[in-house]
């Protein structure tokens, strides 16, 4: 039997106290983005309050929780996510806690990295998922590591990463960015060959290659999904093809956002100021055309020149971004943030889901400086109200559509096994 | 990079050591290799400017394109300012120049002054124009990286008077224009942008701290020219290098140029750069 979709809570932990001129006065969320605005007195107890929200993903029974890494800005005030990830290791005991991901090229060394999801793992009896991540242009400006570079850096300490959990120490590890004669962590991550990996990718096809290769799972790295993100998954199912292995849904997962209400109209109004706050402020500087947008173009340069020419050749750089987003009608036709009543919203996961069979939903709730009882309120009636019909409708359909390759998949690895 | 692009700009191939390296050649006599920058040749225009011209009508010029620039390929996926001074001293090999002038802009200048201090007795002249390469505490060299971003994904204001004299100058305009530009001058851009990422993306950028210590070590003739309008590299910058290589002068300020002030004012440029290396 295929799992039905798995639906995890995601939070970024925006910072909500921004004074309500910031669009006028300020041209950007991120990188440069003075931090004098930080209110020391407000933000008092914020982050254990983003903490408490996921927590209580868990106690209604979500898979897992989300967790990502962000530098200098008020998108995501979480520059360290091990850090609450051992939190939620304390907190919480049944979902999988999932670290979506740690910057790899920002880390000076990658053994690190081994070394705390490893601890994490041991400290939340094998929950974690291991997201790895070159890290967006705002971030090689944050940490200054050329991004020419990152894709490079990335896949060598990926590669250091799985070797240190799956190979006896200790061992030379011969990497050209990070050289080690000693490579031999203690403790060991519980699960067993290792914790689930985790990559996301956009448009690369060499991205797809090595998560195809590897056996890890393909986050696409997102915010609309219209017909696109069926086609990735598509992409990506012939990429596994190429390499002898087939496409499950429990090989990718997508990031969607959500306000659920008792109706459209309630859902509507209690999540306006802020579906508006996180889009006009939170993406400006990100996914907003308004100021200099910092996430990809020429002065992050990590893409070959062909990739990058083949870009430009298909794309308008007028194109309105989510951050442009104009109002609901507009928002409506992104398919990124799904709003309304369970119904509506039910309605609108399982449209995508058609057309995107993926095996993993992971779901934001909190909006820029959405209060935390709406936030609460949305995931408990997305758990109790839609959550039970997305199970059931993708259980069936995931079985339908996938049920004979993965009996295939299964046979072929147990004739491998004599 | 297609074979209509090289046979547009004439561009040559030569191989150095299984490598494809692009280069422009143009004129008779003394060789003498320049080094490009952001705003010119490889960069930008994709052929020879009227500078070049000038120059090559008194000495044999050779243009090489850096490494992922113009079809010369990458070097390694992760290398260096080391590296690429090693590459250009196995072109030189290639090209079979044991003795040269070297005249660099930019980010080809900071290459023209490491090899200088390495390899002084190869390198005949030195002419540098805007040259990074130096670390001069409190003077930073501008964030090209940060501003070759758009504003409102097509606004290249900032870039424009990062590299030239002004925003609204007219040379500015030609090759910095707001919106989708040309494939193969957005495609040139992104180029020397990606190999300043692999050599100088390390704040305040484009440097090596030691090489300021090294310019003893060229004691060749010299010139060092800035623009008066310098957005880009402080001028502060251009008086370092005056002042650490013995053969060069004053520094010679280009009175209205920018950055790119061979671009910008051709004739007083190349003036300079003519006495150089006719002396």
């Amino acid at each position: 039997m295929i799992d039905p979709v798995q639906l995890y809570c995601w939070h970024f932990m925006s910072y909500p106290h921004l004074p309500a001129d910031f669009d006028e006065k300020y041209d950007s969320g991120w990188v440069t983005v003075p931090n004098k605005l930080w209110d020391k007195e407000k933000s008092r107890g914020l982050l254990n309050q983003y903490v408490d929200q996921l927590a209580y993903a868990d106690e209604l029974g979500f898979d897992g929780m989300v967790l990502n890494e962000h530098h200098q800005n008020i998108y995501g005030l979480m520059p360290a996510p091990n850090i609450i990830a051992a939190a939620l290791t304390q907190k919480t005991k049944r979902g999988k806690i999932v670290v979506l991901g740690n910057l790899l090229p920002l880390h000076g060394n990658p053994l690190r990295v081994a070394e705390e999801y490893a601890m994490l793992d041991n400290m939340s009896d094998g929950r974690i998922v291991a997201g790895f991540a070159a890290g967006s242009g705002p971030e090689t400006f944050n940490y200054n590591s050329s991004s020419a570079k990152s894709r490079d850096q990335f896949w060598e300490a990926v590669e250091l990463i799985r070797r240190a959990w799956t190979e006896d120490g200790p061992f030379a590890f011969e990497g050209k960015h990070y050289p080690l004669r000693y490579v031999n962590p203690w403790p060991q991550p519980t699960q067993r060959p290792h914790p689930e990996i985790w990559i996301p990718g956009a448009r690369s096809r060499d991205t797809l290659t090595q998560i195809a290769k590897n056996g890890y799972c393909y986050f696409l790295s997102s915010r609309s999904h219209g017909k696109g993100t069926g086609q990735s998954m598509q992409r990506f199912a012939e990429v596994l093809k190429a390499h002898g292995d087939v496409y499950l849904p429990k090989r990718m997962g997508i990031l969607m956002s959500t306000y659920v209400g008792e109706t459209d109209k309630i859902a509507q109004e209690e999540s306006r100021e802020g579906i508006w706050y996180f889009l006009r402020n939170c993406l400006k500087g990100h996914q907003r055309r308004v100021g200099r947008q910092l996430t990809f173009g020429p002065g992050v340069p990590y893409i070959p020149p062909a990739e990058f020419r083949a870009y430009l050749a298909n794309t308008d750089p007028t194109t309105p971004l989510l951050g442009d987003t104009q109002d609901w009608d507009d928002l409506q036709t992104s398919q990124s943030i799904i709003v309304g009543s369970p119904d509506t919203v039910y309605k609108r996961f399982m449209s995508v889901l058609e057309h995107a069979p993926v095996g993993h939903l992971l779901i934001q709730f909190h909006m820029g400086n959405m209060s935390d009882e709406c936030a609460r309120k949305s995931q408990r009636l997305f758990w109790s109200e839609v959550a039970p019909r997305l199970k059931e409708a993708t259980g069936k359909r995931f079985n339908e559509l996938f049920g004979a390759d993965q009996q295939k998949q299964m046979q072929k690895q147990m004739e491998a096994a004599k | 990079m297609s074979t209509a692009v090289i046979e547009k700009t004439n561009l040559k191939l030569i191989d150095v050591n299984g490598r494809s390296v692009s280069y422009l050649e143009k004129g008779t006599g003394a060789p003498t290799v320049y080094l490009h920058g952001f705003a010119d040749v490889h960069g930008v225009a994709g052929d020879l400017l009227p500078f070049h011209d000038k120059l090559a009508g008194a000495v044999r010029l050779i243009i090489p394109a850096h490494p992922g620039c113009s079809g010369t390929p990458d070097l390694s996926d992760g290398y260096d300012i080391e590296d690429a001074v090693f590459h250009y001293l196995e072109v030189f090999d290639a090209l079979g120049l044991k003795e040269f002038n070297l005249i660099g802009h930019s980010i080809g200048g900071w290459i023209a002054a490491e090899i200088a201090v390495r390899h002084p007795e190869r390198v005949k002249k030195l002419g540098l124009i805007g040259a990074c390469g130096l670390f001069i505490s409190g003077e930073l060299i501008a964030d090209i990286f940060m501003h070759t971003q758009p504003e409102r994904g097509v606004d290249y204001a900032t870039m424009r008077n990062m590299l030239f004299s002004s925003n609204e100058a007219a040379l500015a305009q030609r090759y910095y224009p707001n919106g989708r530009g040309d494939l193969d001058e957005e495609t040139r851009r992104y180029e020397i942008i990606r190999f300043a990422s692999f050599v100088g993306f390390k704040p305040p950028y484009l440097y090596n701290r030691s090489l300021i210590n090294r310019l003893h070590r060229a004691k060749m003739p010299a010139a060092v020219v800035w623009g008066e309008k310098d957005h880009f590299v402080p001028r502060s910058h251009g008086e370092a290098y005056a002042a650490g290589l013995s053969g060069a002068g004053k520094l010679k300020v280009i009175a209205g140029a920018g950055h790119a002030a061979q671009f910008e004012n051709a004739d007083a440029v190349a003036e300079v750069m003519l006495e150089l290396l006719k002396a």
